[in-house]
């Protein structure tokens, strides 16, 4: 069962059969539907995904005509409109259509589907809902006898407007039709005549076919099949070219890429190339393929060569236009950008995706966790916490190393240590600055909590300045304190 | 005409001798003598053209466990450059071997915003010479920083060229132990020294010993300089008037520690 915020709490968006069984309805508060039924699962309607779904089910629709209109909000975005005439035949006529639609619906996707054909979309709707056979086809011009048994739900009215004429005694669209006009049009919104003449195909319903995502991608087919990498870089530098005149008439770069090799016994090797900015440069786009073929020379293998290469832009986004002539120096700027997204993608190329990284801060107070190093994406950073009046190192180990410490008191300075059999006499010390362990991150109870650290900047006799913590307090924590070195300043 | 007097011969030499080191530079290939000022007089007198080339290979060079110190002066020195472009680093992926990683928030503490670095890590040292060089040919950062274990005299001409050709400065981190000639127009090598404090013993400044070791059409140098991160500026550090430093470290003079 799905369930959707409206006024008044939530309520059930949709239901399985199941949930029907046990005897919810569309539309009931979900506080009541878990009185009748406790045992009932909720999830919360996602609105994006199911209209994503449907979109994607309208696209495949277009297989039996090219208008394919997803159902809009006001029509109850459950659905799809085709508009078959002229397509009808093709499948044998409109019945067999039907049954073909809902066969492979059933199968393809397991959607039982409820379907209808007529002459106006808006008779299509009502009799796909309310009629009782299965598939009816309604012949031309019947439209007003074939709706008027049926509920005034069928027109596709506001439900307040439904309301005020069940509350007026009009249950049934035939009880509409046979009044006079006029004092509908006064006493009730435009909506409700509109939407009789729509079904009666008394005015036109525009429908807005569904427009295909473009694709952009080329496939050209060899004579001789190729083995170097330079003819393989020349015929992707050619098809690029083709894609480009595609791309700059949509005003979207690539952002990600595909290069499939089809070799002759039939194997495909896939090159993905992604780039930090979307982009047209033939050029840029053509050196990493190059870099990736090398970088993949050693593990890939030509055979007897490939007969077939395509090349598709996985992943397009608008560019953003500049306005490059305008103000010189920032001309300049924008240029540099870009060449600061060619090269960062120039050593992603070569180096892996995850070579280049940019530092990124973290709310933490443990050293270790408060930044980590993120791959660069083309995104502006986020904001660096100001240096407060703490001191960290500039370099810190990877993990904090033991050492032997020397202090006065226990719960005091180190005087002396030595680390990685090397002796220093520390001459001066500041500290301790005491770190807690996050004790919200101990999930699980068994382990005890990480002790507290004292952390002491200290300085030897030559001037290197170490970062020590003193692991656990004295007397309350443990009884013998372990020293580690974490960092070191410049 | 009468021959030249002594006077007159030495007076000229002054001359040919200043031409000269006027010439010279241009001559080799710094073309734009755009330079990188430490802002301090009593350094940027020993470099050609008073400052750091901008399109030139920079060695640093840790002295004895000076690594820490040695990467704080090329932070440092990135730190003073204009905010406009990034910064590229290439360092290997495990890090400066003994010394673990860089540290953002260490780095914020030395004044550099680590929103301007990107790091690049590399698998092995070919890796790093080719990013290193893809990233001075771009021409996209503002300055490339890299560590590298090993350095020979034509790695270093190639790298030196692609710096000259993109006029933008690489500052090189490289170990002490294995020194090969290169071509690199500077050489530093940086030492440890005790830091500055302020009257309650608490440390205000870093404070490094850097030993101009090699400079192309320059002088050799050494000076005590601390390196103050909110200006972004250095300075010389008044080794010998400093009281309330406790245990005197001024008295081991610049001349002892050499």
């Amino acid at each position: 069962m799905l369930a959707i915020t409206a006024a008044g709490g939530p309520r059930i968006a949709a239901l399985n059969e199941a949930a029907e069984a046990a005897g919810l309805m569309l539309g009931e508060p979900l506080a009541d539907a878990r009185a009748k039924a406790s045992h009932v699962q909720v999830r919360a309607v996602d609105a994006a995904a199911d209209d994503t779904a449907l979109r994607r089910l309208a696209l495949w629709a277009t297989r039996y005509t090219p208008t394919a209109s997803p159902l809009d909000e006001e029509n109850g975005a459950d659905g799809f409109f085709l508009d078959i005439e002229g397509a009808a035949h093709l499948f044998g006529g409109e019945e067999k259509l039907l049954a073909d639609l809902s066969f492979r619906l059933e199968r393809n996707f397991g959607l039982p589907a409820r379907l209808a054909v007529a002459d106006t979309p808006g008779a299509a709707w009502a009799l796909s809902r309310f009629h009782a056979a299965p598939s009816p086809v309604l012949p031309s011009g019947q439209e007003a006898a074939a709706l008027a048994p049926l509920p005034i739900e069928a027109l596709r009215l506001l439900p307040k407007t439904c309301t005020t004429l069940r509350r007026l005694g009009l249950k049934s669209v035939g009880a509409l039709l046979d009044k006079p006009r006029a004092p509908f049009a006064a006493r009730f919104p435009a909506e409700l005549l509109w939407r009789i003449d729509q079904a009666l195909g008394r005015i036109d319903e525009p429908l807005v076919p569904i427009v295909a995502p473009p694709v952009y991608h080329t496939l050209r087919y060899l004579l001789d099949p190729i083995i170097t990498q330079e003819a393989v870089v020349a015929l992707a530098s050619r098809l690029l070219n083709t894609l480009v005149h595609v791309l700059t008439r949509d005003d979207v770069g690539a952002r990600a890429l595909r290069l499939s090799l089809y070799r002759v016994d039939g194997a495909v090797e896939t090159v993905d190339i992604a780039l930090t900015l979307p982009t047209r440069n033939v050029a840029h786009v053509i050196r990493m393929i190059d870099l990736k073929l090398e970088a993949l020379a050693a593990t890939q293998d030509a055979g007897f060569g490939f007969e077939a290469i395509g090349l598709a832009v996985t992943r397009a986004e608008t560019i953003l236009a500049r306005q490059n002539e305008l103000i010189a120096e920032n001309a300049g700027d924008a240029d540099r950008t870009e060449r600061c997204a060619v090269l960062i993608d120039t050593l992603r190329q070569r180096l892996g995706p995850y070579s280049v990284r940019r530092f990124e801060p973290i709310a933490s107070h443990l050293p270790e966790r408060a930044e980590v190093r993120l791959p660069v994406t083309g995104e502006a950073p986020a904001s660096w916490p100001e240096p407060e009046q703490k001191t960290r190192p500039l370099l810190l180990l990877p993990r904090a190393e033991p050492t032997e410490v020397m202090a006065l008191i226990p719960d005091g300075p180190p005087r002396r240590f030595r680390w990685r059999g090397v002796t220093y006499e520390v001459v001066g010390s500041e500290g301790p600055e005491r770190i807690a362990s996050e004790w919200w991150r101990q999930h699980d109870g068994h382990r005890s909590p990480e002790p507290t650290r004292d952390y002491y900047l200290v300085e030897d006799a030559d001037g290197r300045r170490f970062w020590l913590y003193r692991e656990g307090l004295y007397e309350r924590e443990t009884a013998s304190a372990r020293w580690f070195v974490h960092g070191l300043f410049a | 005409m009468t021959p030249p007097t002594a006077l007159t011969v030495i007076r000229n030499r002054a001359a040919i001798a200043e031409e000269l080191r006027r010439l010279l530079p241009r001559m080799e290939g710094f073309r734009t003598a755009k330079t990188l000022s430490f802002g301090l007089s009593a350094i940027d007198r020993y470099l050609p053209l008073g400052g750091l080339a901008c399109g030139a290979l920079h060695e640093v060079v840790p002295d004895d466990r000076a690594t820490p110190s040695a990467l704080g002066f090329i932070a440092a020195f990135l730190a003073r450059l204009p905010r406009t472009h990034p910064l590229l680093f290439v360092i290997p992926a495990y890090g400066l071997r003994h010394y673990g990683r860089p540290h953002g928030h260490g780095l914020s503490a030395l004044g550099l915003d680590p929103r301007r670095l990107i790091m690049v890590e590399t698998a092995h040292r070919r890796e790093t010479l080719w990013a290193m060089e893809e990233a001075l040919r771009s021409g996209a950062p503002a300055a490339v920083a890299g560590v590298i274990d090993k350095l020979d005299l034509k790695t270093s001409q190639r790298l030196q060229l692609a710096a000259t050709d993109a006029g933008l400065p690489l500052f090189l981190l490289r170990p002490a132990e294995i020194l090969e000639s290169s071509a690199a127009a500077t050489r530093w090598r940086v030492g440890t020294a005790p830091a500055t404090r302020d009257r309650f013993g608490l440390i205000t400044r870093s404070r490094w010993r850097l030993l101009l070791e090699r400079c192309r059409n320059g002088r050799a140098g050494e000076w005590m300089v601390e390196y103050d991160h909110v200006a972004h500026r250095f300075s010389l550090a008044a080794a010998l008037a400093d009281p309330a430093y406790p245990r005197g470290a001024g008295e081991k003079s610049v001349r002892q520690a050499c």
